[in-house]
């Protein structure tokens, strides 16, 4: 706790650092990324580490996918959404870490996971494409989805009536141990092929 | 699997009857919607989605949902175009086909409803069955955590161990409450309250007492400086009563006119 503490100060004053100074050290070794993403208590933007640390943002892609890399032999990942990164516990530590935070199993209907599993494969959608595909009135369940953070809405399409883009975030790619959106397991290839024709 | 395809195909009408069984043991509750439970009859006569003549499948389907309870009718709606786009198929297989030379252009271009059917049992089998290994992930409880404050209280509530330190002397605790009870000045007597009741009696007398200073009185006048609802309507509720026992007589000329009262012996007397 006391730790936590100190580290704090020097948060605060990082979050507040504007484009690059001239003092700016302008260097991002893999062992200081991790470093800063262990601290960080929540997702860093690519932008938002490049400006930090004073350099390009190829640099920071760089070291984030040595990062990656380096961390396969260890007990952390990376997630990745878009623009933003955060440091996770590995997937087969879910359940130990489960049981130190009395995490508790997240349970969907049928409904629910099938509704998800269309907004994850096909995202940003609509709300009518997931009920095109499922055939029934799907505004509760998404309402649900969105609740429990699983789905997070991404814009509006530029269609008539603007409606809604849904997608996943974070805590979906969390919850379902997917470091990201690639890791998705393809969807059944045969069908996925009649699909395409 | 295709021989199943077959047999059925010979006389659809049939596999209600042959079958009955496996035509009515789809357990609708479990179906969110209408092509999981066409898919799910497809799938119980183990079916090929890609071959299976879905016009056949149009009795099973009926019978399905017509025993969708009442509570979910608002479902209903979704059900019953899928039937009619059975009925359509159906009927369109009984039918012979007009030949294709006179449609031309337009045969080429219209949309078999069959195939339309299909194409959107195919789609929505790949994301029910996407939707399934979702949910084998969620049980093969592989959650990644990110470091967040809230950790360490989220610990502390599911109580994992926070160090090897010496546990605390209960007695401290105990100390320390009264040392602080201690610091904080007592605090002053809070004002002893009564709880004000109003009895029928109460009012009655109050009313008996107004008619002993006046020959009547206007109910209204009695109440004018109440402003307690509670005093208006037990004032009220006594002044009935005493009615009833024939002590005071009651005359209103008007709704929302003034309310006279008047001892009963003075019934007969000049207003």
């Amino acid at each position: 706790m006391a730790e936590a503490a100190r580290l704090v100060p020097v948060m605060a004053a990082a979050e507040q650092a504007e484009p690059p100074a001239e003092h700016a050290p302008g260097e991002l070794t893999v062992g200081q990324l991790e470093a800063l993403l262990f601290v960080a208590e929540r997702p860093l933007s690519r932008r938002e580490i490049a400006t930090l640390a004073g350099v390009e943002r190829a640099v920071v892609d760089a070291a984030l996918g040595d990062l990656e890399v380096t961390l396969r032999e260890h007990g952390l990942r990376l997630v990745t959404a878009g623009e933003r990164v955060q440091l996770v516990t590995a997937p087969e530590a879910g359940a130990l870490i489960a049981r130190y935070v009395g995490a508790d199993a997240l349970r969907l209907s049928t409904a629910a996971l099938e509704t998800l599993a269309i907004v994850a494969y096909r995202q940003p959608v609509t709300r009518g494409v997931v009920e095109r595909i499922r055939g029934v009135d799907s505004e509760y369940v998404l309402r649900t989805l969105v609740h429990r953070r699983l789905v997070v809405e991404q814009g509006r399409a530029d269609t008539p009536g603007r409606p809604i883009l849904y997608g996943t975030g974070f805590e979906f790619l969390e919850r379902f141990g997917l470091t990201s959106l690639d890791d998705l397991p393809p969807l059944e290839p045969e069908a996925a092929l009649r699909l395409d024709e | 699997m295709a021989s199943a395809a077959v047999a059925i195909s010979l006389d659809p009408a049939a596999t209600a009857s042959t079958r009955p069984e496996q035509a009515t043991h789809v357990r609708l509750e479990g179906f969110e919607g209408p092509l999981a439970l066409l898919l799910a009859l497809i799938e119980q006569r183990q079916l090929d989605v890609l071959t299976v003549r879905l016009g056949d499948l149009a009795g099973a389907y009926l019978e399905a949902v017509a025993r969708i309870e009442e509570g979910r009718l608002g479902l209903l709606s979704s059900f019953v175009a899928v039937c009619a786009q059975l009925i359509l198929i159906k009927s369109r297989a009984l039918l012979p086909r007009p030949p294709a030379a006179d449609g031309g252009e337009a045969a080429a271009g219209e949309i078999d409803p069959e195939e339309e059917l299909r194409q959107r049992l195919i789609e929505y089998r790949l994301y029910r069955d996407a939707g399934r290994l979702l949910g084998e992930r969620l049980g093969a409880r592989v959650t990644l955590f990110h470091r967040e404050a809230d950790t360490a209280a989220a610990a502390g509530h599911a109580g994992a161990i926070p160090d090897e330190a010496e546990p605390l002397d209960a007695a401290l605790l105990a100390d320390a409450l009264l040392a602080s009870l201690r610091l904080v000045p007592p605090a002053p007597p809070r004002p002893e309250t009564v709880a004000r009741t109003i009895t029928l009696e109460e009012r009655a007398s109050a009313i008996r007492d107004a008619l002993r200073q006046a020959p009547q009185f206007v109910l209204q006048e009695l109440l004018s400086g109440v402003r307690d609802r509670i005093v208006v309507a037990v004032t009220f509720l006594a002044l009935l009563e005493l009615a009833r026992g024939h002590e005071v007589v009651i005359e209103q000329g008007e709704p929302w006119g003034p309310i006279y009262v008047r001892p009963a012996e003075h019934a007969a007397g000049p207003r």
